[in-house]
């Protein structure tokens, strides 16, 4: 399975005439890109605004950040399951906006999704220097959608309408030339000319069933994991649109557009082609909730690397709080009873920032953390001018001065693999 | 720069054990490991004071060492404090690690001392101190000494004083963030190259460890016995009068449930943030299984089921909070004359 | 004391000497797919797997 990715550079997004890619700059109707999204019925109105690079600008609360694409003619669907028709993800080519970003908002308060404050997206100022989001031109998305539909289904309006979007204004890519494109894959347990190298699978975790999730949740293919056994997946799924956020992101979860350019797949892809490692493939997985799920889980993963890909050796990650970890480690040290080495991720849960609240797991074979932070970086954040959110109650909240955490701001702190904050021990 | 060295008897010269007992004593320049010392904290460097003291007089008087020890360095002018190094001699290493300690909270000014890693005083001030490890062997000394006079100055001059492994001190068991170059997924694949070509790699945390609680003895005879529930899922009364976080809680609270034989839904709430609380919303049996328990009660095979319930909400929670609130707990247990206790967790 | 839990490996990693098994994290003493009467059955179980723990010296 091979994909291309085609990126075509943006460096400025403007309401214009009509949606076009001039030069470096994408010009976006605005009028059609409405009329575009309100062909769902559940939309009645969307609203748009464009912020750049170093604006004094803040946005939130974030439900989700997609990078512009769209797939040529002849590959695979847009958004499986979402987008597009249920097919395998991940071949032909994709047309990619680079240096643009669609942020979609939380149409709904905290209080009316029950409670939890998400994250907020920060143009300018020293807490943005340590987002790359802040580095993205966005189009900022607020779907409007009919009061009376249960929160839920206005959540789905709006993770299917930022997609939507994002496919709508990529498209302005296909047939222009590419300013580069890079091919991933073709890769797998059985590709020649590897003798030798490291057989190394990712396992990742893709949603913790800490949280029951909604009936319409998108999580992988258009579906939400319930019932869900461990999948073999072609690292491409990933990077082309099978997977998709939970509905929550506060709980540990991750952007669209992280896994648009997943960290930990890439890394693998970079060494793989400079052949230092043989990627043989990934397996995607959920933290369960009961203990005959989290062994039968972990077992089928462990498996599915061993045996279906053939790996000697695997990285793993994590989605969500707590107890997630013990999956996680679990299927580790089941790989490593079976010679497969490890190396897992986590983030630190401590709390009061001491090793001996840090409660991990003890499996004397998985030795290998990388250990996320974020906890004790904070910033003052100063009063701004242009607040943007869903609901007037977060927008004066946005807009006030105060102190926020790492993990406030979104694409500071991750437990995948795209941060810089490690916590050390000292 | 006016040093304050603190030595015991042995490294002062004066004998071994049978001058263990020997009391404070100050001496106004270097002695044994305090010549090298001065010489390795550079131009300027002065140890001024020597105390020397004897282990079995230190930790017999430990209150009033660590007193005139405190008035020692405060006359002397003292800008460093230096104690040991102790290697495996415990008594030593824990009168160390008190003076040093006691020296920094007092007199504000930095305190470094050296141990092996299995020294007693490294278990009860690894947290607060720099500890330089010493590894076991006294004839190491010239090493340690290099490594105790090299953090100091970076103390002193307020250079950062980077990871215990680089710097040589015992990890103090503090987490603290840094922005780094490499982002965490290259750093796993890095991790894991290392660990498959089996070259050396450091792991970013260690496994945790726990010490083994003991075996409580079983309970006689159930049908006898006074029994109580206690959960960590974070059931409370409509209201949470106690204020239970659903975060990282720090108190509990106890609830009747006399003349109850169930919990009816409309008198509960969850506070609880780390798992879907709806279906225990629903019924709250079935986080405290108060209908189940009051049949068996009714039927004998329960002696008594007594009238509150304990709870609080177990995520996130430091380990300070949940050792303190653990013995609060047992200690209201004690007191109502509970036999056994069944804690549901989630 | 007993625990009854569903994250059974943390519990036992962290020392708990008497432990039961428990029907979910979300539910650890309940299954909502089953009928009240089934549920009640099952609690009932569940609390006397707990009260045979606590009356026995085994480590479980």
């Amino acid at each position: 399975m091979e994909l291309t990715i085609a990126r075509h550079p943006v460096a400025d997004i403007q309401f214009g005439e009509k949606t076009r890619l001039d030069d470096t700059t994408l010009i976006i109707n605005e009028g059609e890109l409405r009329a575009h999204l309100l062909e769902d019925d559940r939309l009645v109105g969307a609203d748009l605004e464009i912020v750049h690079p170093g604006e004094a600008a803040r946005a939130g609360s974030v439900f989700d950040i997609i990078e512009p694409r769209a797939k040529a003619p002849g590959g695979s669907p847009d958004f499986p399951g979402i987008v597009g028709d249920v097919a395998t993800a991940g071949h032909g080519t994709t047309h990619v906006l680079e240096g643009a970003a669609i942020t979609v908002l939380n149409e709904l308060s905290a209080e009316e999704r029950g409670g939890r404050q998400d994250r907020i997206l920060e143009m300018s100022g020293p807490a943005s220097e340590h987002s790359h989001y802040a580095t993205l031109h966005h189009l900022i998305i607020v779907s409007r959608t009919r009061e009376e539909l249960a929160p839920h289904v206005r959540m789905n309006a709006g993770r299917r309408a930022s997609m939507r979007a994002a496919v709508y204004l990529a498209r302005v890519g296909i047939g222009e030339a590419p300013t580069s494109s890079e091919t991933f894959g073709p890769i797998g347990p059985t590709e020649p000319g590897r003798e030798g190298l490291s057989r190394v699978a990712y396992v990742g975790q893709i949603y913790s069933r800490q949280r029951s999730p909604e009936v319409d949740e998108q999580i992988i293919y258009g579906v939400n994991t319930n019932g869900m056994m461990p999948l073999l997946l072609h690292p491409n799924e990933w990077l082309d649109g099978a997977i998709a956020p939970a509905y929550v992101l506060s709980l540990g979860g991750q952007e669209t557009y992280f896994y648009q350019n997943h960290p930990v797949i890439c890394d693998l892809y970079r060494r793989h082609q400079a052949h230092e490692l043989n990627f043989v493939g990934t397996v995607a997985t959920i933290a369960a909730t009961d203990n005959a799920d989290r062994d039968r889980n972990c077992h089928a993963a462990a498996n599915f690397a061993k045996w279906g890909l053939g790996a000697d050796a695997a990285v793993l990650t994590k989605f969500g709080g707590g107890v997630p970890h013990m999956d996680m480690a679990v299927t580790a040290n089941i790989l490593e009873g079976k010679g497969v080495k490890t190396a897992v991720m986590v983030s630190d849960m401590s709390g009061d920032r001491r090793v001996e609240s840090a409660l991990l797991f003890n499996f004397p074979d998985v030795d290998a953390v990388v250990y996320c932070g974020g906890d004790d970086t904070k910033w003052e954040l100063p009063a701004i001018g242009r607040a943007i959110a869903g609901d007037p109650v977060t927008a004066r909240t946005l807009a006030a001065s105060g102190e926020v955490g790492a993990a406030t701001i979104i694409g500071v702190t991750n437990q995948q693999g795209a941060t810089h904050i490690q916590s050390i021990i000292y | 720069m006016r040093i304050v060295h603190y030595i015991n008897q042995f490294f002062a010269g004066i004998g071994g054990e049978e001058v263990a007992g020997a009391p404070l004593e100050e001496r106004s320049r270097a002695v044994g490991p305090g010549r090298l010392l001065e010489q390795l904290m550079g131009e300027g460097a002065e140890v001024v004071s020597t105390l020397v003291c004897g282990d079995n007089h230190a930790v017999e008087n430990e209150d009033e060492v660590v007193a005139a020890v405190i008035e020692k360095v405060r006359s002397a002018k003292g800008d460093l404090f230096v104690a040991g190094p102790c290697f495996e001699a415990g008594r030593y290493g824990m009168i160390s690690g008190a003076v040093c300690a006691a020296v920094e909270a007092e007199l504000g000014i930095p305190a470094v001392t050296g141990m092996h890693v299995e020294n007693p005083g490294v278990d009860l001030y690894r947290e607060a101190l720099y500890i330089v490890d010493s590894g076991q062997n006294a004839s190491e000394m010239k090493n340690v000494i290099e490594k105790m006079a090299a953090l100091a100055l970076k103390r002193l001059t307020g250079e950062p004083i980077g990871k215990p492994a680089e710097a040589g001190y015992l990890a103090r068991g503090l987490i603290k963030d840094a922005f780094v170059e490499k982002r965490a997924g290259e750093r796993l694949v890095d991790m894991l190259m290392a660990k498959v070509s089996g070259e050396p790699f450091e792991t970013e945390m260690p496994a945790s460890s726990f010490e083994a609680t003991p075996m409580p003895a079983a309970v006689g005879d159930i049908s006898k016995s006074k029994v109580m529930v206690i959960t960590d899922g974070g059931l409370v009364p409509k209201g949470n009068p106690d204020g239970i976080r659903g975060m990282a809680a720090t108190n509990w609270g106890t609830y009747s449930i006399e003349g109850r034989g169930n919990l009816e839904s409309e008198d509960y709430e969850i506070s609880h943030g780390g798992y879907d609380t709806r279906f225990v919303e629903e019924d709250p049996n079935r986080l405290v299984p108060l209908d189940a328990l009051r049949e068996l009660e009714e039927e004998g095979a329960i002696g008594e089921l007594h009238n509150e319930f304990i709870s609080t909400s177990g995520l996130a929670n430091p380990l300070s909070n949940t050792r303190r609130m653990g013995k609060e707990m047992a200690e209201k247990v004690k007191a109502e004359g509970v036999d056994a206790v069944i804690l549901t967790s989630t | 004391m007993v625990q009854v839990t569903s994250a059974l490996p943390i519990a036992k990693m962290i020392g708990s000497n008497r432990t039961v098994l428990g029907h979910g994290i979300v539910h650890v003493a309940g299954d909502p797919s089953l009928l009240p009467e089934e549920e009640k059955n099952l609690r009932r179980k569940l609390v006397k797997q707990a009260m045979t723990a606590l009356e026995s010296e085994e480590k479980e």
